[in-house]
């Protein structure tokens, strides 16, 4: 007779914040402050400006802070510039972040 | 957080123009930018799940085979059921509580526990004995110097897993010839567990969030011939990595693609060295263009007994073949500025502060250039067969992190449990195993 074997879960137990979703949405870009981070791949440098331009035509006052001041959170390093980026979004006052970019 | 807004651009990137991709950008991609920053998501609610050591299925070995594909938890070969006894077993082979969280790995945020190492263990086929090195592997998994969260990139970048210490010869890992082929169950299980682990663990999955162009399957474990070091007085990689000879250890390395350099021995050292300059070059050069990361590469270069003999007679011992190969693994700017001309010369790349000033010491294009930012970024392995005079290039990519070394915590009575696991298993032909 084959046997029947009681198999365990293979998995591990998810280490989520309780409660934490998304944060509530902008009403609007106006006036705004957006914050960028790049992971260094997929011509970020050339897609960042061309987003910023078009936001700025579609929305007066928006500021933008560049990917530049937080340092690349893709490759070697990028686990500590990850790490600092709560501290240095609230830093520059952040309203917003954009960050890629994912292929 | 699966209820994150992303905005995407049609087609890829690398295939548009300028204009195609600003019309892109203006057309499809802001609005989507638009839309995540203004418009509140639907909260997704994350479905219960089991807990540790919870019974999820009762069934035959077909039957828990066919269940385990249907949940994605196996990696299409048939598994190991893992039973709580089986995984028990595993225990015994460390000092760690079952409920030891290891560290927390992404994309899924779940935790590495020795519990959950041990049933992915089961499931990959290894044997208990082999435990201890399934720990370490997962702390090295786990420690963020690694990067394993970018594991599920483009590239499909595999790790390769290399043992040092007495522990090779106590699991019988194979460090011969064939030193990288499946058939030696602690070199081929341990490869298994791996990938295993990244999916039902740390939450890789083929379609979802691991993004592998192509992928490959997982690297069979390779084991150095620390025999062989001690006949030429070479130091095991674990001591470059900062342990002492005698230690084990274990070390994971990214590896996106490998390059087997057939008959390069020469009578002189000095040429099989700059054979391999050459071909490093050539295996790297592709990375270093399009990631502008040569500080981050890390090449590992395995090194057959019989090739390091003859660089050990020529006088090279591995810090000196690390140096002649930083000095010999060169491309000129002109190269560089011929793959990457939008970036424009080295010298551009070095005003925007994307590479080191020494790669912009002269404006000359013919001026020659190191692959790796310091010599130390070079890891030389000795295995494979002793008799042939071939060379393998594990080049690394630069986007994930770097090698990662841990030792290997054994239990009191080690010595005991490896006698008594050996009574167990059924002998292998020793002359696979590998002799100097």
């Amino acid at each position: 007779m084959e046997g029947v074997y009681a198999v365990t879960w293979p998995r591990g137990s998810r280490r989520a914040t309780p409660g934490l979703s998304c944060a509530p949405r902008l009403d609007s870009l106006e006036g705004k402050t957006v914050c960028e981070a790049w992971n260094g791949v997929f011509r970020g440098d050339e897609i960042f400006p061309m987003i910023e331009k078009e936001l700025r035509r579609r929305y007066q006052g928006i500021r933008f802070v560049g990917y530049d001041r937080f340092g690349l959170t893709g490759g070697g390093e990028g686990a500590k510039a990850v790490a600092s980026l709560p501290e240095r979004l609230r830093e520059y006052s952040c309203d917003a972040v954009i960050s890629g970019v994912g292929g | 957080m699966p209820d994150l807004p992303v905005a995407t651009i049609p087609g890829h990137v690398d295939l548009q123009s300028e204009e195609q991709l600003q019309d892109n950008v203006d057309t499809v991609l802001v609005r989507g930018i638009i839309e995540s920053l203004t418009v509140q998501p639907a909260e997704t609610k994350q479905a219960t799940e089991p807990g540790p050591g919870s019974i999820v299925f009762r069934g035959t070995l077909d039957e828990v085979n066919s269940f385990f594909q249907a949940e994605g938890w196996s990696d299409g070969l048939p598994i190991i059921p893992p039973t709580v006894e089986k995984a028990e077993k595993f225990l015994r082979y460390t000092t760690r509580p079952a409920d030891t969280v290891l560290g927390v790995l992404l994309p899924g945020r779940r935790e590495a526990t020795v519990w959950n190492v041990a049933v992915n263990g089961v499931m990959a086929g290894c044997r208990p004995e082999y435990m201890p090195v399934l720990v370490a592997i997962v702390e090295a998994m786990a420690d963020p110097k690694f990067g394993q969260e970018h594991l599920g990139q483009t590239p499909g970048t595999e790790v390769l897993v290399t043992i040092n210490g007495p522990i090779i010869k106590d699991l019988d890992f194979n460090y011969g010839q064939g030193a990288l082929r499946v058939g030696f169950q602690a070199n081929t299980s341990i490869g298994r567990f791996w990938r295993l682990y990244l999916r039902n663990v740390a939450g890789f999955l083929p379609h979802k969030t691991d993004k592998a162009t192509f992928g490959g399957t997982w690297r069979v474990v390779l084991a150095e011939n620390e025999d062989a070091l001690a006949h030429i007085a070479w130091e095991p990689m674990s001591v470059d990595q900062g342990f002492k000879t005698g230690d084990n250890v274990v070390t994971i390395n990214s590896c996106t693609s490998t390059d087997c350099l057939v008959n390069v021995g020469a009578d002189r050292a000095e040429d099989i060295l700059d054979r391999l300059a050459t071909r490093l070059v050539d295996v790297q050069i592709w990375m270093f263009a399009i990631s502008l990361k040569g500080p981050s590469l890390r090449p590992q270069i395995l090194i057959t007994p019989c090739l390091a003999e003859a660089l050990a007679r020529g006088g090279y011992t591995k810090k000196k073949i690390r140096q002649h190969l930083y000095e010999r693994a060169r491309f000129s700017a002109r190269r560089f500025e011929y793959l990457r001309p939008d970036v424009g010369s080295l010298c551009d790349a070095v005003k925007r502060g994307k590479l080191p000033r020494h790669y912009c010491e002269s404006e000359n294009p013919d001026r020659l250039v190191p692959i790796v930012g310091s010599p130390d970024d070079f890891l030389i392995t000795v295995s494979g067969d002793t008799g042939k005079d071939n060379i393998l290039i594990c080049a690394q990519n630069g986007f994930i992190g770097y090698p990662t070394s841990k030792r290997i915590d054994l239990p009191e009575d080690w010595e005991r449990f490896i006698a008594e696991a050996r009574r167990q298993i059924t002998s292998q032909p020793t002359q696979g195993v590998g002799r100097w």
